[in-house]
């Protein structure tokens, strides 16, 4: 689903299962934008959005939460953590899209 | 800064008793490894890692003695791992002794206490170390790791392989269990992840794998490993120690969230008082509407007390496991052969219980060993096999923790019982002793058969200290015993004690709170079948005479004249008692609020609760009531009911 939304915006796109596998693709290939839920099987969303945060190498990658969550301490949660922008489920595919492109045209992405 | 060291002081303290209740099983392991050509190495390795661990924060903590000796027996261990041989008893006595010495040396440091000598013990074992031939092979199997960690590195060529890290977790999970699983940077700034696995790695995968980007080395016993992220958390819970599950918590901050609960269970029975009387003066919509919130409330609040309680539970083995030391020490003081059999020690109950429950079972254990079990000559005589039997047995009913503890020696002799009761002065009922009043005999202040040789004289805890804190915990007592047969000691205890199901009962104007565990039966008793007998009072019941007390005498209360009176019936057997109250009017789940002021503690009385409404009920210790009544019947000759009804 996050796929067919963002396909307008012409860019690959490549999926990961878990945390790990999350941090593995960042590891192994540029990565422009990050849509993270925060349930994974492995890790919590948060562990993965303070790994990359406190990475300098990931520290300017965006990262766009997109969750069930839909409360105040969830909301502030992620953006203590680094996330850039925060989304919850059930999301239009055209709000996402437009977070997308905002903070890819932002000139400096990541809330830190 | 002097708060500070305390509070590290008793991080020492709770961490060391946790080594050492591994230690203690973990001995009890090797021990049954005697004669055998080696010992468990999986147990073997536990036990060194404890030794280790703990010699590791006694010394943070500057406890030399501890320390010293710690390592002696870890090197002892070495000694026996590395030279793969089989322990003796000899040396199986040292470490037994060596672990009780290193717990009496914290327990000395805790207390305040003057240190314990452990420099003997660890020169022996010092040369036990050096008399264990230590030939480790030099070539030492790295094939097989206990204890392993991996670290992947991903790379775009491994991807393109289709060797990713959930490729790498699915393959350890092969050889063992994940432990902890995080993501970490290298010296070299590459992404890499950290597993840590407890398994069996044969050197062909480790080669294999090794071209895949994943790196093994052996965890060094004792060791952590980084930041964890924990790996399918919820999974076999229990069997993994890693520290990373598991969080410690000072008892008193649980018993401060239980009291919060508590306060909580009281407001809402006044929001459900508020709930039925605003029932004439709402809309019927509205108030069905409230009612229901009020028993969500209810719902929720009766498990989340639940789960508190839950956390609050440990297993009834911390109180079993230190039973086979003891016996296996007195049964060899004693000459005697005694086999421990345990069984449902996973049997939850709450910390609080488990302490105040440790004495009185040894207490009762070590009964068993230097009274109830025969000499091998005597058993042989009366044909029983040579080795006694000490079960200990726990299991959970409800609300309620069963705990007992028998042997197959030759039982309680109740003559003896009976003359020494009398040699003493107490009230001996004339004619065959039930088990029920040889209890209470044995039990009460004063008496005591012990033998001057005996260990338990130096403890000054006899029976009359098991009953009174079982009194004070809220459970109860039974004895089963046959002559020649054994004798059995049936112990219940509520699984906690904070907030209790409780039956309210009304006498004259005033209501009174009875806790259900200890209250056998209810009966309702007309006023026209009591009869009276030497200034006491009976009914017949079940065919048989129950004697009765009118709580509102007990109590001084004012009586109210009825034709029909309810009764609790407390106790078993001789021992039995039926207490008149009004009428029973309500049952609830009250909170327990002891009074524990020596100002306005009284015998009858265990604490008070809070019924929502603004009125504080008295709870009674109707078993409390039921003995004075029969101490009283006793000196007035009530004994004689027997042959008279």
């Amino acid at each position: 689903m996050v796929k067919v939304a963002l396909a307008p915006l012409a860019m690959e796109t490549v999926e990961a299962a878990s945390g790990l596998e999350a941090i593995e693709r960042l590891a192994v290939a540029p990565i422009n934008l990050m849509v993270l839920d925060l349930n994974m099987p492995d890790m919590h969303g948060l562990e993965v959005l303070g790994f990359v945060r406190a990475n300098q190498k990931f520290h300017n990658i965006p990262i766009i939460v997109l969750t069930t969550r839909d409360d105040a301490a969830s909301r502030d949660a992620a953006a203590q953590a680094g996330a850039t922008r925060y989304l919850t489920k059930p999301f239009k595919p055209e709000a996402l899209l437009t977070e997308a492109r905002q903070v890819l045209d932002a000139p400096v992405p990541g809330a830190r | 800064m002097s708060d500070q060291l305390d509070s590290f002081l008793d991080d020492y303290f709770a961490e060391a008793e946790e080594h050492l209740a591994v230690i203690r099983r973990a001995l009890l392991i090797l021990e049954q490894s005697i004669g055998r050509p080696r010992p468990d190495a999986a147990n073997l390795e536990e036990l060194f890692r404890s030794f280790h661990s703990l010699k590791g924060i006694a010394g943070m903590v500057d406890h030399r003695e501890t320390e010293t000796l710690a390592h002696e027996l870890e090197s002892y261990l070495r000694a026996i791992r590395e030279g793969d041989t089989a322990i003796n008893t000899a040396g199986m006595d040292a470490l037994i002794k060596g672990a009780g010495t290193l717990e009496a040396s914290i327990a000395a440091r805790r207390a305040n206490a003057p240190a314990v000598d452990t420099a003997a013990i660890a020169a022996e074992l010092r040369g036990f170390a050096a008399a264990t031939p230590s030939d480790a092979r030099a070539d030492a199997p790295v094939a097989i790791a206990a204890n392993c960690s991996c670290i992947f590195t991903p790379s775009p060529a491994l991807i393109a392989r289709g060797i990713n890290v959930d490729v790498v977790r699915a393959r350890l999970r092969e050889i063992g269990e994940i432990i902890s699983a995080a993501p970490m940077i290298t010296s070299q700034g590459a992404v890499a992840f950290q597993f840590a696995v407890r398994g069996t790695l044969t050197d062909e995968q480790a080669a294999a794998w090794r071209n895949d980007g994943m790196a093994f080395s052996a965890i060094a016993p004792g060791s952590a490993i980084g930041p964890t992220a924990s790996e399918d958390s919820g999974a076999a819970a229990g069997a993994i120690l890693s520290s990373g599950h598991y969080v410690r918590v000072d008892l008193a901050r649980l018993d401060e969230l239980m009291r919060m609960i508590g306060n909580l269970v009281i407001l809402r029975s006044r929001l459900n008082d508020t709930v039925e009387r605003s029932e004439r003066h709402l809309p019927a919509a509205h108030y069905r509407a409230m009612q229901d919130d009020a028993e969500a409330i209810e719902r929720e609040l009766r498990e989340l007390r639940e789960g508190v309680m839950r956390v609050r539970l440990v297993p009834v083995g911390e109180i079993f496991r230190r039973m086979p030391f003891m016996v296996r020490d007195l049964a060899r003081e004693t000459g005697r052969s005694v086999n421990v059999v345990m069984s449902g020690h996973d049997t939850k109950i709450d910390k609080f219980l488990v302490e105040r429950m440790m004495d009185p079972v040894l207490h009762i254990v070590r009964n068993a060993v230097s009274h109830g079990v025969e000499s091998p000559e005597e058993r042989q005589a009366s044909g029983k096999p040579l080795a006694a039997t000490l079960r200990l047995g726990a299991s959970a009913s409800g609300e309620t923790v069963v705990i007992e503890i028998a042997d197959d020696g030759r039982g309680i002799d109740a003559e003896r019982v009976a003359a020494r009761a009398r040699l003493v002065g107490l009230p001996v009922p004339s004619g065959p002793l039930d088990n029920a009043t040889l209890l209470e005999l044995i039990s009460a202040p004063g008496f005591s058969t012990r033998d001057k040789s005996d260990r338990v004289s130096g403890r000054g805890f006899g029976m009359n200290v098991v009953r009174e804190t079982l009194q004070e915990l809220g459970g109860r007592m039974q004895l089963e015993t046959e002559r020649g047969h054994g004798t059995r000691f049936i112990i219940e205890l509520p699984l906690t004690l904070a907030i209790t199901a409780a039956m309210l009962a009304r006498v004259g104007d005033q209501v009174f709170a009875i806790p259900q565990a200890s209250v056998r039966e209810v009966a309702e008793i007309e006023a026209a079948s009591i009869r009276a007998l030497q200034g006491s009072e009976i009914v017949e019941f079940r065919g048989a005479p129950l004697p009765v007390v009118r709580l509102s005498s007990a109590l001084g209360c004012r009586e109210t004249p009825l034709d029909r009176f309810h009764a609790f019936v407390v106790g078993s057997g001789a021992a039995a008692v039926g207490i008149l109250v009004d009428r029973i009017v309500g049952h609830r789940e009250i909170v327990v609020r002891a009074t524990s002021d020596p100002l306005i503690r009284v015998d009858a009385v265990t604490g008070a609760t809070d019924l929502g409404d603004g009125r504080a009920v008295l709870i009674l210790d109707v078993a409390a009531i039921a003995r004075q009544a029969r101490d009283r019947g006793a000196r007035r000759g009530l004994a004689v009911v027997k042959d008279i009804a």
